[in-house]
């Protein structure tokens, strides 16, 4: 008893502020966190599914997938999808957080309606895109056409480049409204009198931009970023709806790979080790976010 | 100021979670009452849960139609069967298509399966070699059957289903663009190529058929593939090269939309009597919607034009008994609802061709266009069978999109097809 | 950024018509959303398409209310009850973790937070089948429970990395004044520290609260029967087999936002406000 109350006197009573939302996750992450991995180091397929000793084959599946150009091809386009639209939507959804900073009449009605694109089901602005992104029968060639832009119609979701571009189109408006939100309340963080002292001293809009805003928002904007690439990376909705990996496998993404084999070909091992592959992917990346926001924090106490 | 407003956020939030406490009370019992109805105000609420006396058996059923109409006439079928006898009371859950194989592959790993599963035919090998279906052979007389869709039930000899309707592909064109083209219905491919080629016009495509990278689109190209003569499983030969570079073509001189390849039969169906498309191929189920939804629309059906040989894929679904406590009572229903009477009073509602000769033979008296589909039965081949359909499907559709996007040869296409295919069957 | 003077005059002019530009620009799709639910099924795929209804048809608009064992205002309570109780658990939940993270620097901290980042990391197509073992264990099968607490498994983590931010910019000497005054440490971090970061606090309810709203995968492997699913399952009505129905698959888009939009609204003052009040005075 004396013990466990020297022990949480510091900082260790953090803990006790963790546990629950630890352990809530943990009861109902970790689980299928493991049972995944160990589903991938069996082969699980239709004759197995449903028989209690699954053949374990180790790295095999890994191995085999690898070398698939599916999967390769799925690994590209997941990166190359996911920093294009995480660019796009978060310098966007700052601009307009800066923009709609200013206290003019119309900036706070405005902006939560620009909110709106996050309130409709994903699912329901895919199928939109997909039928604005037609061929013949889609607003946006006809806008384009009207304009001058192009002559004849682009194929958009039925050629593989410019199936990727449609789906970052599409993914970088649903995620507007949640970049634009996050940093207008990181705004809020910031206090006035920073400003105000600054101008008094004789800086420009941009001097305090670059000197007090930026460093000052330097956290909401690396849980941006790393919220931002992680939900963007495993993004599916959105692409098994527009293009379901098509044309032509041009599309696919990890995770509408990973359904795939599992759902589609009841090949649920190789789907559950293309999950891995993601999964992977990411605790490299957000071990080096951590690595690099650590660092930070610690120089600056 | 700021503290008021917090408590009454949490105030809120704490209603929230009161009036959650209540719903979910409420919620619970309202659902058995309406699981038990299961469909529209048509029938009264017939309650299907007796009182306690006699023991009950529950049997569950899961099935994707999402149309109105087949949902009302499976829940006709049904509230039928439960009023002729007490011993089995059937509940029928609805599970959207897109959702069906997952949700059964889940149910099979967790142990969490209905009794009694309607499925799309060319699963159902796969779903019989997981062992999630019983064994019914000898359990059922299905000596009036049409071999195909028996075959579908069947896996090592065994019998693990018993069919519930088919239905198959057919050519549709709009009679107003092939006469004001000066046009004859199509026979072969050569003549269904020009007629093609005659009808297009700036916005108007002159064929499209669903070419979605998933078992739909294989479904619609399967007749090409079988039309050279060739079959399922061999496609990187003279035939099989000849029907994809067929396809390719008719995308290529822009007789045939690529669009094809993001169009499920439905949107096809939508361009069609939008007037986009002058001829699709495309099933009887789309019948009625057509004929609600244009009625000012002239169109008739024909045989899909053939190569080698008249060819139609078999397609229709199929009841599978889940292995388990309630076998029999899932049979007792399968025995009701399949017996020629019973067929013969709800098939024609469901725009299918009843798996039965007895019945099929008499089926759409009076519609005229209808029978042209009982006519392309006669050419209908199924899908597979075999316990790795959803794998040769797929390596299949992948084959004909790289055709119709022309990213590879047909022969490129037709050899990385039959490598995976060799793969798979051996 | 606390409130800034009003800005006037023709600047203030000026920056309203841009935004009002860009709002039509960046609001065109649901524009087009809406345009298109009062279009004939005929008249949506016209070549060239129709900027506005030529033909209004409003049966789209009544076909949203039920049809079979779909009824569009069951389904909205049982949206609105699950999204409502995800909310509520996440923000239990991860305002503690987030403070604690913030403010406590104890050893496995880092670890911690890579934990729930973790937590996050794996699609859901494979987090379905494991969990709804788990879900069949607690019997929450066939129950809203199981969505509602599938969805808190996304509104948690993503709450407790935004809301560590906004403990942390809150001085120290805010807390020590509390102390002072006699408050022990976790009174004065309910009663002062919440309201202070109560901008993060709305906006991980808001996004828990949308998040489990627009949820589709969760409401519909873990709940079976028709009558307890989520308003979403109800695109499967207009989008199954055999096509979409476009008119009415739109009508169902904007009849699923009007109660987040309203909800929106009437919480405006509280929510925009709230977002825009600033954290500290001086």
């Amino acid at each position: 008893m004396g013990k466990s109350k020297r022990f949480f006197a510091g900082d260790n009573i953090g803990w006790l502020y963790v546990l629950p939302a630890l352990i809530y996750m943990g009861y109902f992450v970790v689980y299928p966190i493991i049972s995944n991995i160990i589903l991938s180091l069996q082969e699980v397929t239709v004759m197995t599914l449903t028989s209690p000793d699954k053949p374990f084959v180790g790295l095999s599946n890994y191995v085999r997938l690898l070398q698939d150009p599916v999967l390769r091809s799925a690994i590209k386009n997941t990166l190359v999808f996911t920093v294009c639209c995480l660019i796009f939507q978060f310098l966007i959804g700052f601009g307009l957080a800066l923009f709609f900073n200013k206290n003019f009449s119309f900036s706070k009605p405005i902006r939560g309606l620009l909110m709106m694109p996050w309130m409709i089901p994903i699912t329901v602005t895919a199928l939109m895109f997909k039928f604005m992104f037609g061929t013949n029968v889609g607003i946006i060639n006809q806008a384009l056409i009207s304009i001058g832009f192009i002559s004849s119609p682009i194929d958009w979701l039925t050629s593989p480049g410019t199936a990727m571009l449609a789906l970052i189109v599409a993914n970088v408006w649903i995620g507007i409204p949640f970049n634009m939100i996050l940093i207008s309340t990181g705004l809020t963080t910031i206090p006035r009198e920073l400003y105000e002292s600054a101008s008094i001293d004789g800086a420009n809009k941009v001097k305090s931009f670059f000197n007090i805003t930026l460093p000052l928002l330097k956290p909401t904007i690396e849980s941006v970023l790393i919220l931002g690439f992680i939900y963007t990376f495993k993004a599916y909705d959105l692409i098994y709806v527009m293009t379901n990996g098509g044309p032509v496998n041009s599309t696919h993404m990890l995770s509408t790979y990973s359904y795939k084999l599992s759902f589609e070909m009841f090949k649920y091992s190789d789907g559950s080790a293309v999950a891995n592959i993601l999964f992977f992917i990411l605790l490299i990346v957000s071990i080096f976010y951590l690595r690099f926001t650590y660092a930070e924090e610690v120089n600056h106490g | 100021m700021k503290t008021r407003r917090t408590i009454s956020f949490f105030l809120a939030v704490c209603i929230a979670a009161m009036a959650f406490a209540g719903c979910s009370g409420s919620s619970s019992s309202s659902s058995t009452k309406t699981a038990a109805t299961a469909a529209a105000a048509e029938t009264p609420a017939a309650p299907a849960e007796t009182s306690a006396a006699a023991e009950v058996t529950n049997v569950t059923i899961w099935y994707y139609w999402e149309t109105p109409k087949h949902q009302e006439t499976l829940d006709k079928v049904i509230q039928d069967f439960n009023s002729s006898q007490e011993a089995v009371a059937v509940v029928a859950k609805y599970v959207p298509f897109a959702d069906f194989k997952k949700q059964l592959s889940i149910g099979a790993t967790a142990s969490e399966l209905p009794d009694l599963v309607i499925i799309d035919s060319p699963d159902h090998a796969s779903y019989a070699a997981m062992g999630i279906f019983a064994d019914i052979t000898g359990k059922v007389d299905l000596g009036q059957y049409y071999d195909g869709p028996v075959n579908s039930c069947m896996l090592d000899g065994k019998l693990y289903g018993v069919p519930f309707g088919s239905n198959c592909l057919a050519l549709f064109y709009n009679t107003d663009m092939m006469e004001a083209a000066g046009q004859q219905v199509p026979t072969t491919w050569d003549e269904l190529k020009e007629t093609a080629m005659a009808l297009t016009t700036n916005n108007v495509s002159g064929l499209a058929f669903c070419s979605l990278q998933n078992e739909e689109g294989t479904f619609n190209f399967m007749p090409w593939l079988w039309s050279t003569g060739t079959s399922s499983f061999e496609i990187n030969n003279e035939q099989g090269i000849k029907a994809l570079t067929y396809i390719s073509s008719l995308t290529a001189d822009g007789s045939m939309t690529k669009e094809v390849i993001n169009w499920t039969q439905g949107d096809v169906m939508n361009q069609f009597i939008s007037g986009n498309v002058a001829m699709m191929v495309n099933g009887p189920w789309q019948v009625p919607t057509m004929r609600e939804e244009a009625p000012g629309l002239n169109w008739d059906v024909a045989l899909i034009p053939r190569d080698a040989e008249f060819a139609s894929v078999l397609g229709g679904e199929n009841f599978g008994v889940v292995e388990g406590d309630n076998i029999d009572a899932a049979l007792e229903f399968i025995t009701y609802a399949t017996s020629a009477e019973k067929v013969a009073s709800y098939i024609d509602d469901f725009g299918y061709i009843a798996a039965r000769k007895d019945v099929a033979e008499g089926q759409f008296t009076d519609d005229e266009l209808m029978q042209k589909f009982t006519v392309q039965m006669k050419y209908a081949q199924p899908r597979g069978p075999h316990a790795r359909w959803p794998e040769i499907s797929d390596a299949i559709s992948l084959a004909f999109n790289e055709a119709i996007t022309q990213v590879s040869s047909p022969e490129a296409a037709a050899a990385k097809a039959q490598a995976t295919i060799d793969s798979i069957i051996n | 950024m606390g409130e800034e003077a009003r800005i006037t005059g023709n600047k203030n002019i000026f920056l309203c018509i841009a935004s009002v530009l860009l709002l039509c620009v960046l609001l065109f799709p649901l524009y087009w959303i809406l345009v298109t639910s009062l279009k004939t099924e005929q008249e949506i795929f016209l070549n060239p398409p129709t900027m506005y209804p030529h033909q209004l048809n409003t049966t789209s608009y009544a076909a949203q209310v039920g049809s079979g064992d779909f009824n569009m205002f069951r389904s909205f309570a049982n949206s609105f009850v699950i999204a409502a109780s995800t909310m509520l658990i996440a923000v239990v939940l991860a305002v503690p973790a987030s403070y604690g993270i913030a403010r406590y620097r104890f050893k496995g901290r880092k670890a911690v937070l890579l934990t729930f980042l973790v937590t996050q990391m794996l699609p859901v197509s494979v987090l379905l089948t494991p969990m709804f073992i788990i879900f069949k264990q607690m019997s929450a099968i066939n129950h809203p429970l199981s969505a509602i607490l599938a969805d808190a498994t996304i509104g948690i983590p993503f709450s407790i990395l935004i809301l560590k931010n906004y403990f942390s910019s809150i001085p120290k000497d805010l807390e020590e004044a509390a102390n002072i005054d006699g408050c022990n440490r976790f009174a004065s971090f309910m009663l002062i520290l919440i309201p202070i970061a109560s901008p993060g606090v709305i906006v991980c309810a808001v996004f828990s609260f949308l998040y489990a709203w627009g949820d589709l995968a969760y409401g519909m492997t873990f709940i079976q029967d028709q009558a307890m699913r989520p308003i979403t399952a109800g695109i499967f009505n207009f989008m199954g087999q055999y096509g979409t129905k476009w008119s009415y698959l739109t009508a169902f888009a904007v009849v699923t936002i009007i109660p987040v939009a309203l909800i929106f609204i009437f919480m405006q003052k509280y929510i925009i406000s709230g977002l825009t009040s600033g954290a500290v005075k001086g």
